[in-house]
């Protein structure tokens, strides 16, 4: 059971798989791209590309599971968002569609949620594009990941981490440039402390600027992980039990679960990008 | 550092990698096509709109003042017609007063001259009278004389010129 859960839950490269007689077009195009990726990139080309970092598990560029969602992702974004700019800008006061009024609210709160509370006014302009792409690439990230078939790319540390490393250079970035270069010894510390608790202090704040990326890698991760590991334990249950009562609870449950997903894929995407920009944010000031 | 090696925890750095690059290929893909412009015109459209909530206010407070005007307006005009109706009723009585009490002064005019009239009529009969007494007088005492009548007839003739007299008061 150990092995299925964890199966289901982690990242393997994309594999060939044989096309069948049988296989309708649409079947037989998704293998034809399945197999390019497979055979062509992965064991051609980026099988050749090897990383090896001590710690860190060897590994290659072979693209995954998890690449071809987080790709899926962009996708997604690009088909929506890019459209979605031409209309909006079409229609300068309003428009009647209700497909660009639902993404408008959904920026609109991006704009006054997560970036307008932490940051000065004339910077909300420059803030807005990365906290939205942010926002909506870890949400269709979590969304994707409840598709039956498909996977959850923001359930793997390797791709949460990923995404906190740019909070961690958005801060570091912000308070190198708008408190300079000093900003690392004398920003992060609270004023009006005695002088000899200075390097205590600075250690303990320095380490805390390092663990809150770290917590933001973990709790995304946990949070996608998680209710993926209950839906399937649940299901597993019928296999395990092979009764039809069970059956029926276990689906029920699953399914409440599923719900629960649901506006967990939300509000972890409004978690990771608020606290990416209160972090961010608060390197702007001295504090 | 077992546990990332392998299972549910493991970092794998070649996701990671990918991971970064499709990280700043989605930003990079955006920045210019859908979130400036997004961005922009939300921007212009909350702008609009707090022109239009300011302007809606001054229109409502400037309504306000004219309504404020006109109110004082109608106030003024109420006052003006109570005042114009309370003099017209003012003036209608001291016209009635007049009136009255030159109908009251005629009226005594009237009767003293009636008064006066009858006086004078009075006075002009009684001198018509002493007249007539007189003329009277005159012709029994011209009769008397003519006749030269005895005692007794003369005294019948005072007697009726009396009678007469008494008649005629």
């Amino acid at each position: 059971m150990y092995g299925i859960v964890v199966g289901h839950l982690t990242d393997h490269p994309i594999a060939p798989v044989a096309v069948l007689p049988g296989d309708n077009i649409v079947i037989r195009q998704l293998k034809g791209i399945n197999n390019f990726i497979a055979i062509d990139l992965n064991e051609r080309i980026l099988k050749n590309y090897q990383i090896n970092i001590s710690g860190l598990p060897n590994s290659d560029l072979r693209i995954t599971r998890w690449v071809l969602m987080l790709w899926v992702s962009v996708l997604m974004s690009a088909l929506i968002f890019i459209p979605l700019g031409r209309m909006i800008k079409k229609d300068r006061y309003g428009s009647k569609s209700r497909w660009v009024n639902m993404w408008e609210s959904l920026i609109g709160f991006v704009h006054d949620e997560i970036v307008e509370p932490n940051f000065d006014h004339k910077y909300i302009k420059t803030a807005m594009p990365y906290f939205s792409s942010v926002f909506f690439f870890i949400l269709f990230c979590n969304l994707m990941g409840l598709v039956p078939g498909a996977s959850t790319a923001t359930g793997n540390l390797a791709v949460t981490g990923g995404l906190a490393i740019f909070t961690l250079l958005g801060m570091f970035a912000v308070g190198f440039v708008k408190q300079g270069p000093l900003w690392i010894v004398t920003g992060i510390v609270p004023h009006g402390i005695p002088v000899f608790l200075f390097p205590m202090l600075w250690a303990i704040e320095l380490v805390g600027l390092l663990i809150k990326p770290f917590a933001l890698t973990v709790r995304l991760f946990a949070n996608m992980t998680a209710g993926h590991i209950v839906i399937i334990i649940f299901l597993y249950l019928i296999m395990m039990f092979e009764s039809y009562f069970v059956g029926i609870a276990s689906v029920a449950g699953s399914l409440m679960i599923f719900l629960l997903e649901l506006l967990v894929a939300f509000i972890q995407a409004y978690i990771f990008a608020v606290l990416s920009a209160m972090f961010i944010g608060s390197s702007m000031h001295a504090h | 550092m077992q546990v990332i090696q392998e299972g549910l925890l493991k970092v794998d750095p070649g996701l990671l990698l990918w991971t970064i690059i499709t990280f700043i290929v989605l930003v990079l893909l955006l920045w210019k096509t859908a979130w400036k412009p997004i961005v922009e015109a939300l921007d212009a459209r909350a702008e609009k709109i707090r022109g239009d909530i300011d302007n809606a206010e001054k229109a409502r407070q400037e309504a306000e003042k004219l309504f404020g005007q006109h109110k004082e307006m109608m106030d003024r005009a109420k006052d003006e017609a109570a005042q114009i109706i309370s003099k017209g009723k003012e003036e209608a009585e001291k016209v009635k007063n007049e009136i009255i009490e030159k109908a009251n002064v005629s009226g005594k005019e009237i009767t003293e001259r009636a008064k006066k009239e009858i006086e004078i009529a009075k006075e002009k009969a009684l001198t018509d009278l002493k007249n007539e007494i007189v003329s009277l007088s005159t012709d029994i005492a011209s009769k008397i004389v003519k006749k030269n009548l005895n005692s007794s007839d003369q005294k019948g003739l005072v007697e009726e010129a009396l009678k007469n007299m008494r008649t005629v008061q």
